[in-house]
Formats: C-alpha cells, sequence, structure tokens
C-alpha cells in the first residue's frame, strides 16, 4: 500500500514535472514559430526570404546548400559584369550591335525595366507571305535567326529584335522613340482615370521610317527573381492546367506555347518571355546575351564555334537567375489587404493567376518539392485586342500573353521607383494594369471596374502586399 | 555526433506532443481573455516606436542621403573647375591639382555606396556617374576620330565611356603615370566635356532627391511618408528602416567579397576599380564610412546628425550598440592597415595578410548586423 500509494505521488509529480516543462518548451516554441514562421503561405516555401526592401529581389534562395550559395554570389558577378568593346581586359565582347551592356542594365537591381532606351527592346517580324518559309541567311550578329522562326520571319536588315545602340564605328539598326497616346475612361462610379498606350516612331539607320507592314512589339524587362522555382513546375502540371478549347466552358482558356528548343534541337514547351517564346531559363539567358548584348555564347556561338563567354560563365550567370529568391509578403494580417484578396477571388483573377503550385524534382535539388505562390499559370490568354501587338510568336497569337507571376509584384517600385507593368510597361500603377486586361480576362476587369473606391484600394493593397 | 544526434531526435519525439498540447492551452488562455490594457499599452508602444522608427528614416534622408550627394555637388564642380583650369593651361601643376580634385570627388560618392537605393539607379545616375569597367577600345576610337565633341555628344555615349573611371583613365592614365605633355588637344577637349557632364549628373541626383526630377516628387518624401497608405515603396515603416540595415548588408558584403575579396583571390590589378589612380583603397574606406554614416546618422564632413539606427538599436539593446560601433572601427583600422597604393602592392606579404585580416573585420561586422541588427529591425 505505502509502496503504491508512495509510487502513485511519485508518478504524479514526474507527469507535473513533465507539464511544466512541456509548458516551458511550449512557450519557447511558439516564440520561435511567430517570429521564424508566420502563420501566413510562405510565397517560394522554404526558399522564401524576408526582406522588403530595394534590394528584395537580390537575395540568394534560403536553405542553398554552401556550394550552391558560392555559385549563386559568382553568377551574381557574371549578372552584373558590364561588357565593353573587345579587344579588352575585362569584360570583352559587346555588341557590335546591341540594347544594354550588362544582365543588370536592364533587369535593374534583378527587377523590370522602365519603358527607356537602353531597357525597352522592340521585337520585329515582317509578315509578308513569302518570307514564310524564306531561309535568309542570318545577317552576323543577329543569331536570333539561328532559332527557328516559325511564324516570326526577320526582317531583313533587322533580324527579329532592334539593337538600338552599337559600339563605336557601327550603325545602331534603328532609332526607336516612346510616345504615348492618353484615354480618359471610367469606373463603374463615375470616377475617371488616364490609360497610355505606347505609340513608338521607329527609325531606321538610313533615315526612314520602319514601314507600317512590319509588325513590332516593344517589351521592357522582366523581373528575374523565382523563375527557378517556376521552371521547377513539371510539365505535367502545366499541361493539366491548360484548357485549349475551354471544356470546362469558363470562359478562360489557357494554352501552352510550343516553341523551338535549341539544345535539343525539337519543339518544347513555351515558358519564358512575355509571349512564352523560350523553353528553358539557359536559352532565354543564353538568347538575351547573344541579342541583347551581343555576347556570343555556347548555344549562340560566332559562325566559326567560337563565342564571347564561356560555359562556365553561362552557367554562373543562369544559375544566379534560377536561384534568386522570393520575399515573402507582408501586411499579411491586415484587414484590408485580407478584403482585397477574397476580391482578387471573387474577382475570378485567380483563375489564370493561380496562387498556388508544387515544384517537382528539379536540378537546383533545394527548389525541389516546394508549395509555392507564384499567382501565374504560365499559360497563354487572349488578352484582348487593347493589349495585342498583333505579332504572333510560335503558337502564341497576336493578342496572347502568358501570364506574369504576382508574387513580389508589391515591391516593384521599392526596387525600381518610377518603372511600370505590362509588356510594354504601359500601365503606370497596379489599377491601370488591371483596367488593360481584356479578352479572357474582360469579366475581370468589368468586376474590378464596377468595385466601390474603397474595395479598389483594398484589391490593389492585396497585390501590394505580394 | 551520432548519440547526440539521437538524443535530439528522443527529445523530438518525446516532448513534442506535449509542447504542442502547452501550446494550445497557453494561447486558449489568452484568447479567452478580452482585449486587455497590455494590448493597448503594446499599441501605445509600438506608435512610439514608429514616431522613432520615422524619425530614424526622415533623419536618414536629411541628414545623410542628401548632405553626402550635396558634398558630391560640390566636389563635381571643384572637379570641373580645376579640369577647365588645366585645359586652358595643360601643365604639370594644373594636372596634379585636377587629379587631387578627382581623388576628392571620389570620397562623397563612395560614401553614398551603402544607400544607392532610389533614383540613383533607376533614373540611371549611378551608370552615368561610376560604370565600370571602362570600354578602352571605343574611347580610343573616340579620340582618334573627327567627331564634334559637345554635351549632346558625350549624352549619347555609353556610359563606360564618360563618368569617374573614364575622366580617371584620361587625367591618370593607365597606371597614375600621366604627364601634362601627354594630353593631345582631343583628349584635352574630352575631358572639358566629360567633366561638364559629369557635374550635371551629379546635380541632378542630388536634385532627384532634394526637388524632384522629371515630374517626380522629391525622393525625400517617400522616406519621410513611409507606412502611409499611399506611399510607392515602404507601406511599413519597419520596411524603410530595414532598407537603411539592407543598404549596409550589400555594401559590406561588396566590399569584403568583391572589392577586396576578388584581388585577394586573383592577386590581379585588373580588378581593383580605381586602380587607374592607385587610390582603390579610398573606395574600399569609403565605403565603410558609409555604412557608419548610415548606423549613425549622421556626415561628419557635413555637420549633419539625426535621429539614427543606432539610437534605435541603443533603446533596444545598448551592448548591441556598442559591439556595432566597435565593429565599424575595427573594420575601418583593419582596412587603414593594408599597404598604400594596393595597385603596386598587390603581390606583396603584407597586402595579403593585411587584406585577409580586414576581409574577416568586415565579415564579423556584417554577421553581427545580419544576425542581430536585422532582427531587430524587422520586430
Amino acid at each position: 500500500m505505502t509502496s503504491l500509494s508512495w509510487r502513485s505521488s511519485n508518478k504524479l509529480a514526474t507527469l507535473a514535472m513533465l507539464f511544466m516543462v512541456a509548458i516551458i518548451i511550449g512557450i519557447f516554441l511558439s516564440r520561435l514559430w511567430n517570429s521564424a514562421s508566420p502563420q501566413i503561405p510562405l510565397a517560394a516555401g522554404e526558399t522564401t526570404v524576408f526582406n522588403r526592401t530595394s534590394t528584395a529581389y537580390e537575395q540568394p534562395s534560403a536553405g542553398l546548400t554552401e556550394a550552391n550559395f558560392d555559385k549563386h554570389g559568382e553568377g551574381d558577378i557574371a549578372f552584373e559584369a558590364v561588357f565593353v568593346t573587345s579587344p579588352a581586359r575585362v569584360n570583352p565582347g559587346l555588341g557590335p550591335l546591341f540594347n544594354n551592356a550588362s544582365c543588370a542594365g536592364c533587369h535593374i537591381r534583378n527587377g523590370r525595366g522602365l519603358p527607356e532606351k537602353g531597357q525597352m527592346l522592340v521585337r520585329v517580324s515582317d509578315p509578308q507571305e513569302s518570307n514564310l518559309d524564306s531561309n535568309t541567311v542570318p545577317l552576323q550578329y543577329q543569331l536570333e535567326d539561328n532559332i527557328k522562326q516559325s511564324n516570326t520571319p526577320s526582317v531583313p536588315g533587322l533580324g527579329t529584335q532592334i539593337q538600338d545602340q552599337a559600339i563605336y564605328g557601327y550603325q545602331p539598326e534603328a532609332a526607336v522613340e516612346m510616345n504615348w497616346q492618353e484615354v480618359t475612361e471610367r469606373y463603374g462610379d463615375g470616377t475617371t482615370y488616364q490609360l497610355r498606350s505606347p505609340e513608338p516612331k521607329i527609325t531606321l539607320a538610313n533615315g526612314e521610317s520602319l514601314s507600317p507592314e512590319i509588325q513590332i512589339s516593344p517589351r521592357i524587362p522582366s523581373p528575374v527573381f523565382g523563375i527557378g522555382l517556376l521552371e521547377a513546375i513539371p510539365n505535367q502540371t502545366l499541361e493539366k492546367l491548360a484548357d485549349p478549347e475551354d471544356k470546362d466552358g469558363d470562359g478562360i482558356s489557357g494554352r501552352l506555347n510550343q516553341v523551338w528548343d535549341v539544345q535539343t534541337k525539337s519543339t518544347a514547351i513555351g515558358k519564358f518571355g512575355w509571349k512564352a517564346g523560350h523553353p528553358t531559363l539557359l536559352q532565354q539567358s543564353a538568347s538575351a546575351y547573344v541579342n541583347d548584348m551581343g555576347v556570343t555564347n555556347p548555344l549562340f556561338t560566332e559562325p566559326d564555334g567560337s563565342a564571347d563567354i564561356d560555359e562556365e560563365i553561362l552557367d554562373n550567370a543562369n544559375f544566379y537567375v534560377q536561384t534568386l529568391a522570393v520575399p515573402a509578403r507582408t501586411l499579411t494580417k491586415d484587414s484590408q489587404v485580407q478584403r482585397g484578396e477574397t476580391l482578387f477571388n471573387e474577382a475570378n483573377c485567380a483563375a489564370c493567376h493561380i496562387s498556388t503550385l508544387k515544384t517537382g524534382k528539379y536540378e537546383v535539388k533545394e527548389l525541389s518539392y516546394q508549395t509555392i505562390y507564384p499567382y501565374t499559370d504560365l499559360l497563354l490568354h487572349d488578352m484582348g485586342e487593347g493589349l495585342a501587338d498583333n505579332r504572333p510568336e510560335f503558337l502564341a497569337t497576336g493578342t496572347e500573353w502568358r501570364t506574369p507571376p504576382l508574387w513580389g509584384i508589391g515591391l516593384t517600385h521599392t526596387v525600381l521607383p518610377y518603372s511600370s507593368f505590362l509588356h510594354d510597361g504601359r500601365a503606370r500603377t497596379l489599377e491601370e494594369a488591371i483596367l488593360w486586361h481584356g479578352g479572357e480576362a474582360e469579366a475581370s476587369r468589368e468586376a474590378f471596374r464596377n468595385l466601390s473606391a474603397d474595395n479598389r484600394a483594398a484589391l490593389v493593397k492585396f497585390l501590394r502586399s505580394l | 555526433m551520432l548519440a547526440k544526434n539521437k538524443t535530439r531526435t528522443l527529445y523530438r519525439r518525446l516532448l513534442l506532443p506535449f509542447a504542442c498540447l502547452s501550446v494550445i492551452i497557453i494561447t486558449s488562455a489568452c484568447s479567452s481573455n478580452s482585449t486587455t490594457s497590455s494590448d493597448r499599452s503594446t499599441q501605445n508602444t509600438n506608435a512610439q516606436s514608429n514616431d522613432i522608427e520615422l524619425a530614424v528614416v526622415s533623419d536618414f534622408a536629411d541628414r545623410v542621403v542628401i548632405p553626402t550627394y550635396n558634398l558630391l555637388v560640390k566636389q563635381a564642380e571643384d572637379l570641373n573647375q580645376a579640369v577647365n583650369t588645366f585645359v586652358s593651361d595643360p601643365n604639370d601643376d594644373n594636372l596634379r591639382a585636377a587629379q587631387q580634385a578627382w581623388i576628392e570627388t571620389r570620397f562623397p560618392w563612395e560614401k553614398s555606396e551603402a544607400f544607392a537605393f532610389g533614383p540613383a539607379s533607376s533614373l540611371g545616375y549611378d551608370g552615368d556617374l561610376d560604370d565600370w569597367p571602362v570600354n578602352e577600345t571605343d574611347l580610343e576610337a573616340i579620340i582618334n576620330s573627327s567627331d564634334s565633341i559637345t554635351e549632346e555628344y558625350v549624352e549619347e555615349l555609353q556610359t563606360t565611356e564618360k563618368g569617374f573611371h573614364t575622366i580617371e583613365l584620361l587625367l591618370f592614365g593607365e597606371d597614375n603615370n600621366k604627364k601634362a605633355a601627354d594630353f593631345t588637344q582631343r583628349k584635352l577637349d574630352l575631358l572639358k566635356v566629360l567633366t561638364s557632364t559629369f557635374q550635371q549628373s551629379a546635380t541632378d541626383l542630388a536634385k532627384s532627391w532634394t526637388e524632384g526630377v522629371e515630374g517626380n516628387p522629391p525622393y525625400r518624401e517617400v522616406l519621410a511618408t513611409a507606412g502611409n497608405d499611399d506611399n510607392p515603396a515602404y507601406p511599413t515603416v519597419e520596411a524603410a528602416v530595414e532598407e537603411i540595415v539592407q543598404g549596409m548588408l550589400g555594401c559590406l558584403d561588396e566590399v569584403a567579397n568583391e572589392k577586396i575579396g576578388e584581388p585577394l583571390e586573383t592577386k590581379e590589378t585588373e580588378g581593383l576599380e580605381s586602380r587607374f589612380s592607385h587610390s582603390s583603397l579610398n573606395d574600399f574606406q569609403s565605403n565603410l564610412q558609409s555604412v557608419a554614416n548610415a548606423y549613425l546618422g549622421e556626415v561628419p564632413e557635413a555637420n549633419t546628425s539625426g535621429k539614427s539606427l543606432s539610437d534605435l538599436i541603443a533603446n533596444n539593446n545598448p551592448e548591441l550598440d556598442e559591439q556595432v560601433k566597435q565593429e565599424i572601427q575595427a573594420a575601418i583600422d583593419a582596412v587603414s592597415a593594408i599597404p598604400a597604393p594596393i595597385e603596386t602592392k598587390l603581390t606583396e606579404a603584407e597586402a595579403e595578410t593585411t587584406m585577409t585580416t580586414a576581409q574577416e573585420a568586415i565579415i564579423t561586422l556584417f554577421t553581427t548586423i545580419e544576425e542581430q541588427v536585422l532582427p531587430i529591425v524587422q520586430g
């Protein structure tokens, strides 16, 4: 009896002590939990970083191995390297024709660029039937012609992209002057707003204006963070999201582009660029080197097979972009932000700007199998006549654009003050960007246009929290 | 090692359920209480700390960023004047004076390195003033051409054909060996226009913060109104304070790992940023001073000071504040020990040891800021 009661009181004491310990640990853990991981979905899973400043897009993904962290640092140097005319001791190989001399010169602080000389570029193609199947010999340094052109036949003398700068002794292909046309429209409540659209004036080297027959598409540089995670989304996921014939009848189709892969020399799913014209990040990067900077590389060589940069530099620069982190959201407990998110979903914006996706197995292990919140489906959608560039790119029609991710969009003006939105930078504010949506997104735009001023502000504040 | 890991796993298995249970108990206990006075006092403290934070960021704009840019404008004017004197009378004394003016202009610019955000990057002033490397091939071609060198002509040049380092190359030569007799009239003409457009860019940069350019409001407003609903960059004041901290971190990372780290590793002088004038050490030192100014909320040369990040940290953790100040000084001292000019001493043993020590001191400071200061600011 005595021994039993002793044992039970001992048990009680042990339990009480365990309980106390558990409470203490509980307090500790709850503090840790509160400070380390807020109860909101992290933008990029375990790779998310916490930074809401102008350096937010310049952070390496959280959780990189030491070796990959170092490689990211090497890539940072490559991404910032400013090229100069050969011969040179540091960074030779610029041009002779180019748009900018460094990656970071266009993608300022890894964000977007402004619709201005040096950052904006203009894609061109000559729709004349006779050119469609012609095998034009690539003009030297217009190596974009090395890519199978399909429906974007190059313009004689220009190729498929206007390089408006040149090293000394060479003539830029053309001068591009951006003019804007403004229109005034009204919200449902009668409040007026202004929208501007570009009217670029393109003057060729010989002083003549570019023929109006030529299809043109002005583009600003896209932000470059988080792209590795997008590349890590399995093709099957995208194929499942696609609904080319709108079989579910929700008015929203969503198509995958099929583009040319220069490495495998075959057709592949297009994922990157404003019209999803590139299948891999590496091809996108290599193409930017050669077309935007005139820097030949292992994917796009000189005619004799040599190149301005070697495989290591191309690979490092590409790895840098792959492993640029996505910043965590801000103001997630703000009631206006929360209401804005509801309104975003109610307006069916999330049908294309899909919030949640999962990455699969990926070449950068640390980015594999993450639940991410990019707010995109990476698919092409008809965005209506208002936004159309009327210049097809592989399967993408003249009115189709790839849904751009919205993560980190709230930091756009923190990173690059005075910058703007949409493919040609026409939208000066997020409101304007929404109001330009047409085509499949027309109903969503109308839903926004007819919200009260208060609700419009809430929806935009939600976007700014991303 | 293995045993230790095993014990840890055991603890996790056994204690986690208890811990979770107690978390549930504690949170439910707390949430069952309605809003109490302690909540209200937290709100008050928040408001107070918001006021301090707002003072820190607005003083940062007015008493650190703007005074630094104003010093840059003043020096750019002096440089322009010294170059004009040299161009009209190209003798060695006037060349020395122009070279000295270049060195002096470099100080305030490199002291702005810890806050290169805002208009400096987005309106292109950074590139116009300080792109690197110099496009020497094109520069040679321009000098040998018969192009008429005007302000409009220079404005159209690539950023690697103007700004600090192009002017530096012209003034100092490849290896700090320029003499007045080396200057052709073309070189003098180019130098003259380059320094006047340089002065214009510096003036515009300062103006973008004080008055606003291209129809935009002055950028100081963006910091001064941090946390306002319509603020374009900082929806919370904390984010604006963090901007100061991230700027310091970025600057320290660049000095330690690129500016010192690269030449230390490669032993090649090409990577030294101001190698033509043999003054790269000045740049390292000024960058550290930039970090110090950002932290202390002051610009000693301009006699300005205000509410600072240092004050904010001291309120929270005075020992940490003291530690940061000491580590800043230690980094500055360590860089002072590097033999000058590093451009000629890079391969000496003393350079290797002192640069390694300096790099370590800067990384120590970086780590303290990243691991201890940043969490306080992020809240």
